[in-house]
């Protein structure tokens, strides 16, 4: 099985004389949840643009199922990855039925109509992301949880192998955020869809993800599974802060530790100093 | 509207609002300020020689009006829906980037160098009213993307730059100019329907319903592109390619509007609007039904301004502002609340 | 890709069918000369070109005029076809014309163009000049068979001219200021008809020449001009009396111009002298009389 997405010695900068990202190399087979977690500014979000084919690399190269992001059409790349952003705005008044529908535009006929497979598409995406409830109303009179997941719903009627996701939980509750996870990991699972998710929560991460990409400042990054990425030490190296790690069961997790944390002695655990 | 667009929903409604635009036209082309039966316009027709002055007005004078008001109503609504579109912003029309200043350019220019020579029949400020207005959007495309790539606030703001620059050298060229040319230029300016030949009018209707079809074509793309150009090209949209057609097509059929009958201002504007308020923002609805409805209102705002201070008449552009203006502010106060992009 | 090939085939198809069934019938011009037999229903477009047709003794003929067109008497009793600036082209056709007359300015000359498009005979004449009123006469009268009653016209007020023109001499020529509006100040300049008038009546214009044909002037101007009389023309012919005191009140500041110390300033009736028509002879005389008073003291 080979991978569907390869990434080799990528390198790019928004100047000649700044890079941001600097030799990146690695590999996610298909069917894969990798999260990519890193300081503010270490290119997280550049990753992401360039593996959906919005930037292009100053030099090494970006393979999406054995092919160039170059080589694709903007069309036939939409087949292929979807993506999540972290911010739309909606402009005029859509509803959210037409929002999620709009994924279906590499699919219409040639007088730009949706089929019923589309529209099947569309209900079990708004069922999956439990966006059905409100589908007649405007994207705007929703809440912004409401909206991030009116976009996940869209991103995922688009039916491609890859899904890549900018943030996805950032306006979430706990109860969505999870809520989003498992809908994700569900989509893992059942369709073998990749999924590639930039997030700040690295303990939510650590829970659903099967790779890591715990990218640094200077490009210092490191590829794994989230075990062997996320270690108290590791953390403090890249992020620049003390962490609190702790256990439930098998798996850790981690809390920073600010100037004025609370004491921290707590079951199962030491603080690391 | 609630519910989902169609293909069949959509014909009905085209097929309804072009049955409501004949009938508009019909009605509106018995209205005015001579009194015309009907009868003697039937019996005139194929009978040459005979003095038949029921006839000629009804098919030489209000026919060729009333078609030029719809194609030109037309245009400029689904101009209107591009512009806003691509620019991402409620409030564009077609002129924001510049093709109203460059028509008018064209014109007045035209008219001070005092040409005597005739195109298809017309005067030549048409056709330099139609070079100007290309020729303007050219050049503001250009130095938007001066800017960086199809970045849309460039192209505002080279709109908005190129609108004055050329709006000052309007004013500069009417001091200058001849009291009777001044007066032909203002009267241009404010828009005003006179009837053309057939030929004029078949080219016109022909290519603005093909520039029509054009962006119906890219709709579904212009829907993407209402999210913003991230959004659109993940969703397989090439930008690159939909910005370059409809900002062609949109300056294009402008362009034809403005030169057949000057500047009329507000069916860009507010019919859009109207048409997204009642039927929803979905491109492949907005733009035939824009275009419908656009046709109606600049028609019935032509009879009104034919027949409102007979026998002088109000040039049509006027009756657009006057009529358009408040129009927007009722829409704005109404649906101001409701409408999530107006917060 | 295929939807669009046919979007510009169906669109090539449009543009050859226009020109196979349209094309041909561009041509409809007639050419300006106008056969005599043909004038038997005339519209007229403008007061003087109103005026002419009548003293050719075309009144019979004459189908419509504009809302102005107010002299002789008879003129305001045919039926209306709009105003000289905004003429009515569904009410022009109503007329049925076979011969419209209209002036040579743009409104009126895109007027003419569209007539003609639709097939009917238009005759555009410009009258901008005194010579040029001349040739007007002569044309219509040959358009509408009326040569020799046009040639008596024209030699009628050529000898009235020429008799005044003895009468006033050619010497002490009165500067003259033509007020056409007080508030802004406007006047006639050098380059109009009113200024051929003027000297036909013996006076000199006290503004040099200008760039526009009436400008608005200042007060320097006024000063600087010199001026011995002041006309100021009329549209309200009504109690020119009380008009011309109401002027006198309002030159009163510019005490040290000529006219207005000597009390000369004058207010007369206008519908004679801003149009240039076949009264042309009454508007001289009426300027005249009021640049030298003593030789019409009788």
């Amino acid at each position: 099985m080979s991978a569907i997405i390869e990434v080799e010695n990528l390198s790019f900068g928004y100047t000649p004389q700044s890079m941001v990202l600097r030799d990146i190399s690695f590999e996610v087979m298909p069917g894969t949840f990798l999260a990519i977690a890193g300081p503010n500014g270490a290119g997280k979000s550049t990753l992401l643009n360039l593996l959906c084919g919005l930037l292009s690399p100053r030099s090494g190269t970006i393979r999406i199922d054995a092919a160039p992001v170059e080589s694709y059409s903007t069309e036939a790349l939409a087949k292929k990855v979807a993506v999540v952003w972290q911010e739309s705005m909606p402009v005029f008044g859509f509803s959210v039925i037409d929002t999620v529908m709009m994924a279906r535009t590499p699919y219409y006929g040639p007088m730009g109509f949706e089929s019923e497979a589309d529209r099947e598409m569309v209900a079990e995406a708004l069922e999956a992301t439990d966006t059905a409830g409100f589908a007649l109303r405007p994207l705007g009179s929703l809440s912004a949880g409401e909206r991030q997941r009116v976009f996940i719903a869209r991103a995922m009627a688009q039916n491609t192998p890859i899904l890549l996701l900018d943030e996805p939980t950032n306006f979430l509750d706990l109860k969505h955020q999870v809520g989003i996870y498992d809908l994700l990991k569900a989509a893992q699972l059942q369709i073998g869809k990749t999924i590639v998710a930039v997030t700040h929560d690295i303990n939510l991460a650590a829970q659903y993800c099967d790779a890591t990409l715990l990218l640094g400042a200077d490009s210092d990054y490191q590829y794994g599974s989230a075990k062997d990425v996320f270690s108290a030490e590791q953390i403090t190296r890249v992020f620049g802060v003390k962490v609190f790690t702790g256990k439930v069961g098998k798996e850790k997790f981690f809390i920073p530790l600010g100037k004025f944390a609370k004491d921290n002695g707590e079951i199962g655990a030491s603080p690391n100093s | 509207m609630n519910g989902q667009l169609t293909a069949k929903k959509l014909a009905v409604r085209t097929a309804s609002g072009l049955i409501a635009l004949i009938t508009v036209m019909a009605v509106c082309s018995l209205i005015g300020t001579e009194k015309v039966s009907l009868k003697a316009v039937v019996d005139g027709i194929g009978l040459q020689g005979a003095v038949n002055p029921d006839y000629e007005i009804f098919v030489r004078v209000r026919m060729p009006r009333i078609f030029l008001a719809a194609i030109v109503g037309a245009a400029l609504a689904c101009s209107g829906v591009v512009c806003q579109a691509l620019l991402r912003n409620p409030l564009a029309d077609p002129y924001i980037l510049g093709i109203s200043s460059g028509a008018g350019l064209g014109a007045i220019i035209a008219v001070i160098s005092g040409l005597n020579w005739t195109f298809l029949g017309r005067s030549p400020i048409a056709l330099f009213a139609f070079i100007g207005a290309i020729g303007t959007v050219w050049l503001v495309w250009f130095l938007g993307r001066l800017t960086g790539k199809f970045h849309i606030t460039g192209l505002l703001l080279a709109g908005v730059v190129v609108n004055t620059f050329f709006s000052a050298l309007i004013m500069f060229l009417t001091l200058v100019a001849k009291s009777q040319q001044v007066y032909a230029t203002i009267f241009w300016l404010m828009g005003n329907m006179i009837e053309e030949d057939f030929l004029v009018l078949w080219l016109g209707a022909g290519c603005v319903v093909a520039g029509m079809l054009a962006l119906f074509y890219i709709a579904p793309q212009l829907n993407a592109l209402s999210f913003g150009e991230n959004d659109a090209r993940s969703m397989g949209v090439n930008t690159a390619r939909t910005h370059i057609i409809a900002f062609g097509v949109a300056a294009f059929i402008t362009a034809i509007a403005v030169s057949l009958s000057g500047l009329v201002g507000f069916v860009g504007l507010v019919v859009p609007h109207a048409v997204r308020l009642i039927f929803g923002p979905d491109h492949r609805q907005l733009l035939p039904l824009s275009g419908i409805i656009g046709a109606i209102f600049l028609v019935v705002a032509d009879t009104f301004g034919r027949i409102v201070v007979a026998p002088a008449q109000l040039p049509v552009g006027v009756v657009t502002a006057i009529v358009g203006g408040p129009f927007f502010l009722v829409l704005l106060i109404k649906y101001g609340r409701k409408v999530s992009w107006l917060k | 890709m295929s939807k669009w090939c046919w979007l510009f085939l169906i669109m090539l198809c449009w543009i050859g069918a226009g020109f196979a069934f349209f094309g041909r019938q561009e041509k409809q011009n007639r050419n300006s000369s106008v056969l005599p037999g043909q004038a038997d229903r005339i519209v007229s477009m403008a007061p003087n070109l109103t005026e002419i047709l009548f003293a050719l003794g075309l009144e019979d003929k004459i189908v419509a005029v504009t809302l102005h067109c107010n002299y002789p008497p008879a003129a305001a009793g045919k039926p209306k076809i709009g105003t000289f600036w905004q003429p009515n082209i569904e009410a022009v056709i109503a007329a049925k014309p076979t011969l419209v007359v209209t002036l040579g300015f743009e409104q009126q000359k895109n007027l003419a163009e569209r007539l003609r498009r639709i097939g009917y005979n238009c005759l555009t004449i410009n009258i901008e000049k005194v010579s040029e009123l001349f040739e007007a006469i002569d044309r219509i009268g040959t358009a509408t068979g009326k040569q020799r009653e046009a040639n008596q016209l024209v030699s009628g007020i050529q000898k009235k001219l020429n008799g005044l023109t003895a009468l006033v001499g050619t010497r002490d020529k009165v500067r003259v200021l033509w007020v056409v509006q007080r508030e802004p100040l406007r006047v006639a300049g050098r380059d109009t008809f009113v200024n051929e008038m003027i000297e036909l009546a013996g006076g000199e214009n006290a503004i040099g020449p200008t760039v526009y044909k009436y400008p608005p002037i200042g007060a320097e101007q006024v000063i600087a001009s010199g001026a011995e009389v002041i006309i100021e023309p009329s549209m309200t012919p009504e109690d020119l009396v009380a008009q011309r005191d109401k002027a006198f009140q309002c030159w009163n500041r510019f005490e040290n111009v000529p006219a207005v110390f000597n009390k000369r300033i004058y207010v007369i009736n206008g519908d004679v002298v801003s149009r240039l028509g076949p009264r042309l002879y009454e508007g001289v005389e009426s300027i005249a009389r009021c640049l030298r008073p003593e030789l019409f003291a009788d």
